[in-house]
Parts: C-alpha cells; sequence; structure tokens
C-alpha cells in the first residue's frame, strides 16, 4: 500500500485545485452578476453586490420563456422523464428479444442500432420536422416524447444488449419453471436485474434530452411547451445586455442539472465512463 | 552483488498502523534470504522498504555501502520479481527484458545481446516476440525473472512470485530459482508465506510475525530450535502438537502430569533446559513434532491415547490419536494454524471444551494401527518442546 | 419453455427505424430538390445545392469553420483532458471533488453556459475588466466581433465544456493499469518521460481512440455554444454547418438547400469519424 504523500503529490493537489477554481470562475460570474442591479453591470464584474438583488429572480422567473421559467422548467422535466421512461421500458424489451433471441435476425438488427448511434442527428431533423408537422405534433408533448424516444432508442438499446447478454439466463429459467408467464418475468426477474444500466441508460439519455437545444429551438421555440434552453435563448432575445437578469434566469434554469449533479455525480461520471467504453 | 543491511527498521502509517518494528537483519552477499510468515506480518511491507516502494518510518537500509533510505527505486540497483509478474502487456517478451536496460541508456547491441542470453538463460528464446498473454503462467514467471536478470542488480527482491501457480509448477519452480540463484550468486530476498518455500530455498530464514522478527537463522535450525511458540507452530507441515500439562517433581524425578495420567521425563531433558527448573507445579505448553511421537515403544516415556484415523501418504502414515490433555489455543497457536489451514481453527474451537488433544504421529506405512483402538503413544524426549503459556516464548535455557 | 417473443421488440425497433433511418433517407431525398417547405411541389435541382454551397463564401467558410473547430477541439480537449487526467491520477486527497468539477461543465446546458461566457467575453465584459484590473487595456479587444478572435472564443468555450468528458475517459483508463505495474517502472528505473511514452501513453490507447471520436463528433456539431456567443457572425465568421442547417432551413425556408447542408455534415461527421477510429484502432494494435 503506497504512502507517499510527498511533496510531489500536494504540489499536484495545488496545481488541480488552482486549475478547478479557474474552471469555477464562469460559474461564479454567473451568481455574481445575476445578483447585480443594472447599473452595475459593466463596472466591476467580479464584485458580488451588495446588497444582493434578489428581486432579479422574481423577474427571470416570470418573464423568461412563454408562461415564465416555471413552465419551461415543466416542459423539460415532463419531456426528459417521459422519453427516459419510454427508452428504459422499450430498450430494455427490446434487448432482452435480441439477447435471449440469438440468430441471424438479432445480429442484423442488433448492428442496425449500432449504425443509429453512428448516423449523425442533425441528418434527420428537417425531415423530422416535416412528418411531426404533417401529424400535428409540432410543438406537443407528445411529439417530442417520440421524437426523442426515437431518437435515443439506438443508445438504450446498445447499452442494454451489452449488459442482458452478460446475465445468466438461470434466473429467468428458474421463474419460468415456476410458472410465471413472460411478462411477469420480465417485470419481476429480469428488470430488477437491469438496474445498474438502466441507471446508465437514463442518464446519459436525459442529460442529452434535458440539455438539449438544436431540436427544442426547432420543434418548441415559441410555443408554450418550451424546454429551458429554448426559454432562456428566447429571454435572451428579449432582454438582450440585461445580463443580471438573463443570468438570474440561467442560474434558474441550471438549479435542477446542478441539484441532480450533486447527488448523482459519481453514478453520472461512472455511468458515462462506463457507458462510452461500450 | 552486495550485501543489504536492515537496522531497526520500522514502518507506521498515517493513522498510526505500525506494520513493521524494529527490524535488523544482516543479509550477505549471496545469500538466500526468506521473510516467511502469515498475511500482514509486515514481509512484504519490508521488501517494499527495500525496493524503495514504501517510505521508511525507521532506521536504515544500506545496499553494499550506501544507505538507501532516500534513493529511488530505480536507483537502487535492485530488481523485483512480483507476484503477478507485472510484466508490460502491450510489449512483446523482448522489449519487456530490454526496457530497464533501455531505461538506463544501455547501447542497442548491448541490449540484444544481453537479452538474449538471459532468455537462452532461462529457455525463453522462442518467446522472445511473443506478448505476455500468450504465454503461461510459469512462462511469465520466468520472463518476470529474465526482466531482473538481465539488469545484473546488486539483489533480487522477489514478492511471492510463486503464488500465483499450481502445486506442480510451484514445486518445479522453486528448484529452477534457487538452482538460478545459486548460480548467478546475486543476493536475494523472497517473501513468501509458504513455510515450504521457505525451508526448502532458503539458505537463511526470517520468521515474522505483527511486523516483528520472531527468529532468524538456518532454516534446520528454526526448525529443530524455534524460539517461541508461534515459530514452532508456524514452521513445519504437519505442524507440532501442542498439548498443556503440569510439571512436577517428585523424588523419582520430573514428570508431565495430564488430565488422565502423568508421563515421566528423563532427567536428561530438565538439565539440558535449566530453565525448566523454575517451573515446577506450573502449567506449560509442551510441543513435540510428528516425527518425534512413535506408534510403538522406543524404550522412552509414553503416553496413553486412543487412535481416531490413519491417513495414507504413500511414503509415510500419519496417525491421529487423540489423548486427555488441555489444548494449547494462544493467539499464536491459532493465527499459526489458521495461516496453513483456515478450516482447521473451528476444530481448534471444537477442542477447547474438551480434555481432549489430537496428536499427528508419523509413522511408517506398514505400521500396525487399528482405528479405534487405544495406543501408548511413544515421545522422543531429547525432542521436547516447552513454551510459557502466557508469552510464548520457549523454555530452554 | 416459452421463448421472448419478438413482439416486444417491435416497439423499439420501429420508433428507431422511424425516428432515425426513415428521416435520414428522406433527408437525402430533399437534398436534391429546391422545395420550400410548404408547397406541394418540390422540383429536383441535381446538385445544385451543393453547387451554391461551395460557391457562396458564407456556406464555403461554414464548412472550414465546422472543420477547424472540431479540429481544435480535439487536440486541446484531448491533450488538456490527458494532462488532468494524470494530475489527478493516484495519491490526490479531493479527487473525487476535482473529477466532478471538472465535469460539471459538461453536464450543464451548453447554451446557457454559452451565455456566460458571452458575457465574458463582451466588450464591457468580464475579460476585458480583468485585462483592464491587470494594466495589460492595450490588450483588450472586441473579442465577439472581431472576425479571428470571435472563432477562438468560441474554440475556449468548447475546451471548457468537453475537456471534462475527456479527462473522465483517459482517468478511467489509468486506472485500468495496475499498480503493480508502476511500481515494476519504478524499479526499472524509467525516467517520467521514458514511462508515459511506452507505458503509460501505449496502454491508454483505448481511451484516446474513444475520447478522440467523442471530441471529434462534439465539435463538428457545435451548435449551441455559437449560437450562445456570436450567432455566427460577426458576418459569417462563425458560422457551422449545424445553425446554416437551422438557419437556412426554418429561418429562409429552404428545406433543400437546408437538407443539403445537412447531408453534408453527416457526411463529413461519419467519414471523419470512420476514418480516425480506423486509424486509431490500427494504431492501438500495434501497442
Amino acid at each position: 500500500m503506497k504512502n507517499r504523500y510527498t511533496w510531489r503529490t500536494f504540489s499536484r493537489e495545488f496545481i488541480a485545485l488552482i486549475l478547478a477554481a479557474i474552471t469555477l470562475i464562469p460559474l461564479y460570474l454567473l451568481l455574481v452578476v445575476a445578483l447585480k442591479p443594472s447599473k452595475d453591470l459593466f463596472t466591476s464584474a467580479a464584485v458580488p453586490p451588495i446588497p444582493p438583488q434578489w428581486g432579479n429572480f422574481a423577474t427571470a422567473w416570470e418573464n423568461a420563456g412563454e408562461g415564465g421559467l416555471g413552465n419551461a422548467m415543466l416542459s423539460s422535466a415532463i419531456i426528459t422523464l417521459g422519453s427516459v421512461a419510454f427508452l428504459v421500458v422499450l430498450g430494455s424489451l427490446c434487448s432482452w428479444v435480441l439477447a435471449r433471441r440469438p440468430g441471424r435476425l438479432s445480429n442484423s438488427l442488433y448492428i442496425l442500432f449500432l449504425l443509429g448511434i453512428i448516423l449523425p442527428f442533425q441528418l434527420s431533423i428537417i425531415p423530422l420536422y416535416v412528418g411531426l408537422r404533417a401529424l400535428g405534433l409540432v410543438g406537443t408533448y407528445a411529439g417530442m416524447i417520440l421524437l426523442w424516444t426515437g431518437v435515443m432508442m439506438p443508445l438504450a438499446v446498445f447499452l442494454y444488449t451489452g449488459f442482458v447478454r452478460q446475465l445468466p439466463p438461470d434466473y429467468e429459467e428458474a421463474a419460468r419453471m415456476d410458472g410465471a408467464g413472460t411478462f411477469r418475468v420480465f417485470l419481476r426477474v429480469v428488470f430488477p436485474l437491469l438496474r445498474p444500466i438502466t441507471g446508465t441508460v437514463a442518464i446519459l439519455t436525459g442529460l442529452f434530452i434535458w440539455n438539449d437545444f438544436f431540436a427544442s429551438l426547432i420543434f418548441l421555440s415559441g410555443t408554450d411547451h418550451q424546454t429551458l434552453p429554448v426559454a432562456i435563448y428566447s429571454f435572451v432575445g428579449e432582454y438582450v445586455t440585461q445580463w443580471n437578469f438573463v443570468f438570474a434566469a440561467v442560474v434558474i434554469a441550471l438549479v435542477p442539472i446542478v441539484a441532480f449533479f450533486i447527488v448523482a455525480q459519481r453514478q453520472m461520471i461512472r455511468g458515462f465512463a462506463g457507458g462510452i467504453r461500450g | 552483488m552486495a550485501s543489504i543491511t536492515l537496522a531497526n527498521v520500522g514502518k507506521i502509517y498515517r493513522g498510526g498502523n505500525r506494520a513493521v518494528e524494529d527490524l535488523s537483519l544482516d543479509i550477505a552477499d549471496g545469500e538466500f534470504m526468506v521473510f516467511v510468515g502469515p498475511s500482514g506480518c509486515g514481509k512484504t511491507t519490508a521488501l517494499r522498504m527495500v525496493a524503495g516502494l514504501e517510505d521508511i518510518s525507521e532506521g536504515t537500509i544500506s545496499i553494499g555501502d550506501r544507505v538507501v533510505n532516500e534513493v529511488d527505486p530505480g536507483k537502487r540497483d535492485i530488481a523485483m520479481v512480483f507476484q503477478n509478474y507485472a510484466l508490460y502487456p502491450h510489449m512483446s517478451i523482448f522489449e519487456n527484458m530490454a526496457f530497464p536496460l533501455r531505461a538506463r541508456r544501455v547501447p542497442k547491441a548491448e541490449v540484444r545481446d544481453k537479452v538474449e542470453r538471459t532468455a537462452k538463460l532461462l529457455g525463453l528464446t522462442e518467446f522472445l516476440p511473443r506478448k505476455p498473454r500468450t504465454l503461461s503462467g510459469g512462462q511469465r514467471q520466468r520472463v518476470a525473472m529474465g526482466r531482473a536478470i538481465v539488469r545484473e542488480p546488486q539483489a533480487f527482491l522477489m514478492d511471492e512470485p510463486l503464488s500465483n501457480l499450481d502445486a506442480k509448477l510451484r514445486v518445479q519452480m522453486r528448484s529452477e530459482i534457487s538452482n538460478l540463484q545459486a548460480e548467478l550468486g546475486v543476493t536475494t530476498i523472497y517473501v513468501t508465506h509458504d513455510q515450504v518455500e521457505a525451508m526448502t530455498m532458503g539458505s537463511r530464514i526470517a520468521v515474522m510475525r505483527k511486523g516483528v522478527l520472531q527468529q532468524q537463522g538456518d532454516p534446520q535450525h528454526v526448525y529443530e530450535r524455534p524460539v517461541n511458540m508461534f515459530v514452532a507452530a508456524f514452521i513445519g507441515s504437519p505442524g507440532m502438537n501442542f498439548f498443556q500439562a503440569c510439571l512436577r517433581s517428585d523424588a523419582t524425578g520430573y514428570s508431565l502430569e495430564l488430565p488422565g495420567q502423568t508421563v515421566p521425563l528423563p532427567d536428561d531433558v530438565v538439565r539440558e533446559r535449566p530453565a525448566l527448573a523454575g517451573y515446577v507445579d506450573r502449567d506449560l505448553a509442551v510441543g513435540l513434532r510428528p516425527e518425534h511421537l512413535t506408534v510403538a515403544s522406543t524404550g522412552g516415556p509414553t503416553m496413553a491415547g486412543r487412535v481416531i484415523r490413519s491417513e495414507m501418504l504413500g511414503a509415510e502414515r500419519l496417525v491421529h490419536v487423540s489423548i486427555e490433555a488441555r489444548p494449547v489455543l494462544t493467539d499464536e497457536v491459532v493465527e499459526a494454524a489458521a495461516d496453513v489451514d483456515p478450516t482447521t481453527v473451528a476444530a481448534l474451537a471444537d477442542d477447547s471444551d474438551e480434555r481432549q488433544v489430537t496428536l499427528i504421529v508419523r509413522a511408517s506405512p506398514s505400521a500396525h494401527v487399528e482405528s479405534g483402538a487405544a495406543l501408548q503413544v511413544g515421545i522422543v524426549a531429547p525432542q521436547l518442546h516447552f513454551f510459557d503459556l502466557e508469552s510464548g516464548d520457549g523454555i530452554v535455557a | 419453455m416459452r421463448r421472448v417473443p419478438w413482439l416486444l421488440a417491435i416497439p423499439a425497433v420501429v420508433l428507431m427505424l422511424g425516428l432515425r433511418f426513415v428521416p435520414a433517407i428522406f433527408s437525402g431525398g430533399y437534398a436534391f430538390t429546391d422545395w420550400n417547405g410548404l408547397s406541394l411541389d418540390a422540383n429536383p435541382v441535381g446538385f445544385d445545392n451543393f453547387v451554391s454551397i461551395f460557391t457562396s463564401e458564407i456556406t464555403r467558410n461554414a464548412v472550414f469553420h465546422t472543420l477547424l473547430f472540431a479540429l481544435f477541439l480535439l487536440v486541446f480537449a484531448n491533450v488538456f483532458g490527458l494532462g488532468l487526467a494524470m494530475l489527478l491520477h493516484r495519491g490526490l486527497k479531493s479527487r473525487n471533488f476535482l473529477r466532478a468539477v471538472f465535469f460539471l461543465p459538461f453536464a450543464l446546458s451548453h447554451l446557457a453556459t454559452g451565455y456566460v461566457w458571452q458575457y465574458i467575453f463582451s466588450y464591457t465584459g468580464a475579460f476585458n475588466q480583468f485585462l483592464g484590473a491587470v494594466g495589460l487595456t492595450s490588450w483588450q479587444k472586441t473579442w465577439l466581433a472581431d472576425p479571428d478572435w470571435s472563432f477562438y472564443t468560441i474554440v475556449v468555450v468548447l475546451v471548457w465544456q468537453y475537456t471534462g468528458v475527456a479527462m473522465i475517459i483517459y482517468l478511467a483508463g489509468l486506472e485500468g493499469i495496475s499498480e503493480e505495474l508502476d511500481d515494476a517502472v519504478a524499479v526499472d528505473g524509467a525516467s517520467w518521460w521514458l514511462k508515459f511514452r511506452r507505458v503509460t501513453l501505449p496502454l491508454l490507447a483505448p481511451s484516446v481512440t474513444i475520447a478522440s471520436t467523442l471530441t471529434l463528433i462534439y465539435g463538428l456539431g457545435a451548435f449551441d455554444q455559437v449560437i450562445a456567443l456570436t450567432g455566427g457572425g460577426p458576418v459569417g465568421a462563425t458560422e457551422t454547418l449545424a445553425t446554416l442547417v437551422v438557419k437556412n432551413t426554418f429561418t429562409f425556408g429552404q428545406f433543400g438547400y437546408g437538407s443539403a447542408l445537412a447531408l453534408l455534415l453527416a457526411t463529413i461527421v461519419a467519414v471523419l469519424s470512420i476514418t480516425q477510429t480506423s486509424i486509431l484502432r490500427w494504431w492501438e494494435n500495434r501497442q
């Protein structure tokens, strides 16, 4: 067991902490500016304002996005959670099939899913718009959830299949012998065993969907159901250079993800590194 | 080639955990010294301190005439063989063995020459272009040795290099390593928890326990004259038999009082162990190795017992005999037993309630021994060992 | 025993095909028309759209910008990411905290944090204020309005956001190198540089492949950051294919032309990532 906390180790730690502080400077500025009165914006950026203008948050909350930030946050939540839910359920089911019914068809489908991951997202976006418009789903929750479920499915299936393949079929066989039907086998035996990878799938896809701006801009801008990034974008459009209000909105918009990050950062990082490695 | 000297070496970890305490050893040039002991006894830590992979908290370590406490591992002119071989997986065998030479900017031609010669010595020539993952465990082990040899260092340090090999291979590699070391004459420190390895390979062994050196010396000497119960229990397989007895003295001489019988002791026994005289009317621990017990009378003192069973081992027979006596269950005995075979600990605990001890006696395969029959176990009196029950120390002089 | 029914896989397959593959094929189709997204007729125009892309200076430059952003991000994110990973690896007490901090920029909305950087680089923003405060007023610039500097500001933001990803991939790779191997290198007496070149880096080859591929794809698709900092300006100096796709299609109503841009971008992404991965896998196997 090595125990050399030498000067070398200490200087490494010191440098790393300095770099970390530098990395966090923008976030520090974000907080500070969010609390500034409008007149101070262009003088001393880094100096915290006294007294802090908590009112900025109220202004941002009410005015950012259609129906305020609360509405945007709700939209983001509904779309993200809805999509993740479908991805988890349908993706795990599909992977279970692919893993438990090996053969040419399974392999071909698996390769298809792999291709789906590689296929660049931007290519599909215009026809997707056209298609969803024809179905009257542009600007709706249902439309976005449908979009994300389809777009992220290859990744979900890929992650799940790798995991299920490594799961010994013994548990399922035992359950079958006990007389359980397919549905029960999946629900009671397989799905609980998939918990680790479900976490990874949820985090990887959820993070992407929550933060997405590209697709959300195209499908939701100007609508009641716009997500947080779109709300910020339109708010910036209205409140140009009123950075204090803009940043107040940004702070509010970032609160959920920061909270989630603090709680789940270990799982998030581990899931990311592990999922990417696959 | 150089001597290695450890002077009052100690290792304390943050948090106060003491892994090695006041270890002093003089290892002569060319010696094969084995550090042996159960897991956690500090032997690996001591080795790593010699290597420079652990900081030395107390004392000094010298290689040759040089105190190396502050010297980097790479500059101590030592080579190490690791438990899991630590071969560079992405390099060929040739590259693996060449790496330490390259690190020292040895000219290419010389590198090639040295690597090829070492490979020849170890029978690895055909493997040179291959990668470690294509080799078997034994072959990888040899490559690890080759990487150490090619440097022609002042000392070899080996950290349980055979523990990942299967039994038969281990036996074969043991002699290979011994022969190699004898041929090259390089000072070697070898760490193992296997006392058989220690006994067969070392020109000297150092038995350690909980960071403290228990005894060091010629293997046979340590075997015959263990200074305390731990060494006595740890060295030797099957282990030494222990039981409690009370030393009595009367007009006829000395004797050992056991619950069901009294075993008379020849006068020589006490004469050669003067300190014994101070233990009259006191309980002590008696130790006898299986080969110093006999199933037939030889004229010496005997104990009454009953045969439980015999294990036939081809060249010899191990007879399990039950006698009425209180077992010795001190930490040392339990620890030493556990290190050899964890399942015996439970058996020892079972014995503690009864006044029954199972002795293991070495006998010839042709001896007439019947399970369940009563037996008078013969004692080779001169080979009796006595230990203080509290301190564990041998009662000798 | 009953087998798992194919039926259960159908929803996922249908969704994937319908929402990823089918649109991609259609996109390929639109790219060769002049469709404006509304009218019922769309005339095939052969390669006209693509010719327009390369004859128009703005779109031609956008292709360069797309490639250059990716290149810069690839190089810097991986170099810094690897450097950080080696800095954090083994023995640091605040390792988990540091790891989380460096990864945080990636987890936050790239658009939102992009706006923070717009503020920082604006003429009256934090960076110029800082330069003024340390006496470097001559260095103050209109970072975002300058055609050259605006490009580099986006690179800075990209690196800030994505280095953490590269770092954790390299950290995971470093963790895969056993401590015993480190010991062996120490005893073998290799210098730091020799160890890095002959042991660490070769053993990190798989991580290099993964991190490089990821940063390349992120770089080629840079959208949020461009919108947040410059909106594509000044005068198209930071426009990328991704931003142009959105602008041309949804602002100017040129669905055909926009699809052509999207197809071009997708082709670049596919070609470059496959090429890069192949090269890196080849290098990986040589180790």
